[in-house]
């Protein structure tokens, strides 16, 4: 793969990616969300509203988990795509990051409902971290 | 991980908690030698040994013939703890709380409903809300959102539209006990409130269908199921107030107590049911098992309005009466028979259907004789059935029975498979109307997408935990 795809399973689907550290496993996990939702590679997108995102958990699944439920709740609830990260700080157990929105291009074209912990585990190898998420759909 | 199988009967099946350390009790899977190989390739088995390795488990870890794989808890899985020091499991309910089917009989022959099928699937769709972040019809405000989350359907019934004589024909009467608002995210109601009434996406739907098969005349003719007449079933669930409330939970059950959990998998959190997290849970649960209730409620109550103003004739008319409303995902306090005597017990069902046997207290005195009925929908496209609970299915399962199909093709799958194909033609072909707005819904849909669902309610049968009373043969879907 890539930094990052889109996989399914029997009855939902989910997203892999990866990233040389934590910033770069979170901007990937955010771009292949885009992708299974909005169906497109990155764009060059220059959102002009932004949103403010910290989280604090017990480890990077945690974080992934409540960063995408973020992530989804604003292209359902207020129909706006993130498509950019400033960070502020990343590690494993925090995220704090401006979100730079634009308006949802079209509606999603997955109906998702949660981020799931099903089988997540961020694992390192080679100096690179990835993680596999499955989406309730 | 293979595992050692003692076959029971040929539609039982269990790992004995001898044969691995971890567990605590046995697992037992409902399955023909077919199903029990597809669960094992999809690692499905291994969720319900999962399960059977939790402490306090009462009796054993279940599967029903319609086993899938699903986050931690297999979908089909059945597992029951005790009500006053037993574990509730987040991941043992499911994202879509009370996602459930309901059942309207009629008098109306399939004959007369072709003549009118396509202006009843366009006044439905035109009607209800479906497919992804539809809003509802309904502005509420807070508070009236508050009442039917406590009231579920009987605050329909009592303040919208319906019959209260309908109530006991809806599991737990349609409402459970809920008055703890705060228990309740802010998230839970923002993305619940513009979604009461609506029917979602996925493999939701309402369709018409014709009672096509009666296998048995009596509870038929107690559920008021004719042969060759038309039948309405809805399945929708607690839209996204209830993936929110399970995600919240699943959040709160992992802070409180994943550093001291041993889980195999994550997804299998969960805290005991006395605890102040597990309570809240629970009220959370009932808020959005309500949630679902007064959802199918008022589905129903604007289906029923379209065809009196199509076939111009009030419901009594028409004889539009409702069969059943149960839940397939949900976690109930119940009182069964262990080992004798009487237990008061937390039954979780995920993609399971209660089944109480006949004489059972709590099912509606019009059906005490014959049993509560089981509502087991198909594909669309493919057959719908009606079962009954049995005394066996009471002492063999907690009174729980299958759910559906499940899916065999993913959805990207589904799609590339019907990529040449007109699915509504095809349909239509079979006398099946397709109504929806979204195409691509209607690939990942297709029938071919799903298992059999006449294997899974033939080993449902066989293993003599329901007993069939109808088939049901869809002839208009709506789609979300």
């Amino acid at each position: 793969m890539g930094n990052y795809e889109i996989f399914a399973t029997t009855a939902d689907m989910g997203i892999r990616f990866k990233g040389r550290d934590f910033r770069g496993l979170y901007e990937n996990a955010l771009a292949g969300l885009n992708l299974l939702l909005f169906g497109s590679r990155r764009r060059k997108i220059h959102g002009h509203e932004s949103a403010y995102f910290s989280y604090c958990g017990d480890g990077p699944e945690n974080v992934l988990v409540n960063f995408l439920a973020e992530i989804l709740s604003l292209a359902y609830q207020k129909k706006k795509q993130v498509v950019a990260l400033a960070f502020v700080h990343a590690d494993g157990c925090r995220l704090e990051a401006r979100l730079q929105l634009a308006p949802c291009p079209f509606e999603p074209k997955v109906d998702i409902k949660s981020a799931t912990y099903h089988n997540l585990r961020v694992q390192e190898h080679n100096g690179m971290k990835s993680a596999a998420v499955v989406f309730d759909v | 991980m293979a595992r050692n199988f003692e076959k029971i009967s040929p539609w039982r099946w269990r790992v004995d908690r001898s044969t691995d350390r971890a567990m605590t009790a046995d697992a037992e899977i409902f399955a023909s030698q077919e199903i029990l190989q597809q669960a094992q390739d999809d690692a499905s088995i291994e969720q319900v040994v999962n399960v059977a390795c939790l402490p306090g488990l009462v009796g054993n870890s279940l599967a029903m013939p319609d086993i899938h794989y699903g986050y931690g808890f297999c979908i089909g899985g059945v597992a029951a703890f005790a009500a006053d020091d037993g574990l509730v499991l987040p991941g043992g309910v499911g994202y879509d709380i009370n996602c459930g089917v309901r059942l309207l009989a009629s008098s109306i022959p399939a004959g007369e409903f072709a003549a009118v099928a396509e202006s009843v699937g366009y006044a439905i769709l035109q009607r209800i809300p479906t497919g992804l972040t539809p809003r509802s019809n309904y502005r509420l405000n807070k508070k009236e959102f508050l009442r039917i989350l406590s009231g579920g359907a009987r605050e329909i019934v009592n303040n919208f539209s319906g019959r209260a004589a309908d109530l006991v024909f809806i599991e737990s009467g349609g409402c459970l006990p809920f008055d703890t608002p705060g228990v309740i995210s802010p998230k839970a109601y923002e993305r619940g409130g513009p979604q009461v009434g609506s029917l979602g996406s996925g493999n939701h739907f309402i369709e018409v269908q014709a009672v096509e098969e009666i296998y048995d005349p009596q509870a038929a003719l107690v559920y008021g199921l004719e042969k060759g007449n038309i039948a309405i079933m809805i399945h929708t669930g607690s839209r996204g107030f209830g993936h929110q409330v399970a995600s919240d939970y699943i959040e709160t059950f992992r802070k409180k107590n994943l550093g001291r959990l041993r889980l195999k998998d994550p997804q299998l959190v969960h805290a005991a049911i006395r605890s102040p997290e597990g309570r809240n849970y629970l009220q959370a649960l009932n808020a959005a098992s309500n949630f679902a209730w007064a959802n199918r409620q008022l589905l129903q109550e604007d289906i029923v309005a379209i065809l009196e103003r199509i076939f111009s004739q009030g419901r009594e008319k028409l004889g539009l009466e409702l069969v059943y409303d149960q839940a397939h995902n949900i976690a109930k306090f119940e009182k069964h028979l262990v080992a004798g005597n009487m237990a008061s017990l937390l039954v979780h069902r995920k993609g399971a259907t209660r089944a109480f046997p006949p004489g059972h207290a709590d099912v509606a005195e019009k059906y005490r004789q014959v049993g509560q009925p089981v509502l087991i929908p198909g594909s669309m496209g493919s057959r719908s059935y009606v079962l009954r609970g049995t005394a066996r299915g009471a002492e063999l399962t907690f009174a729980s029975s299958a759910h559906g199909a499940g899916r065999r093709l993913s959805r990207h799958q589904a799609v590339k498979f019907s990529a040449q194909t007109d699915v509504r033609e095809c349909l239509k072909k079979n006398g099946v109307l397709v109504f929806s707005h979204s195409e691509q819904g209607l690939r990942e849909e297709i029938p071919e997408a799903y298992k059999n669902i006449d294997d899974v309610v033939a080993v449902t049968e066989a293993s003599g935990i329901s007993e069939k009373v109808a088939r049901l043969r869809p002839l208009l879907v709506i789609k979300g």
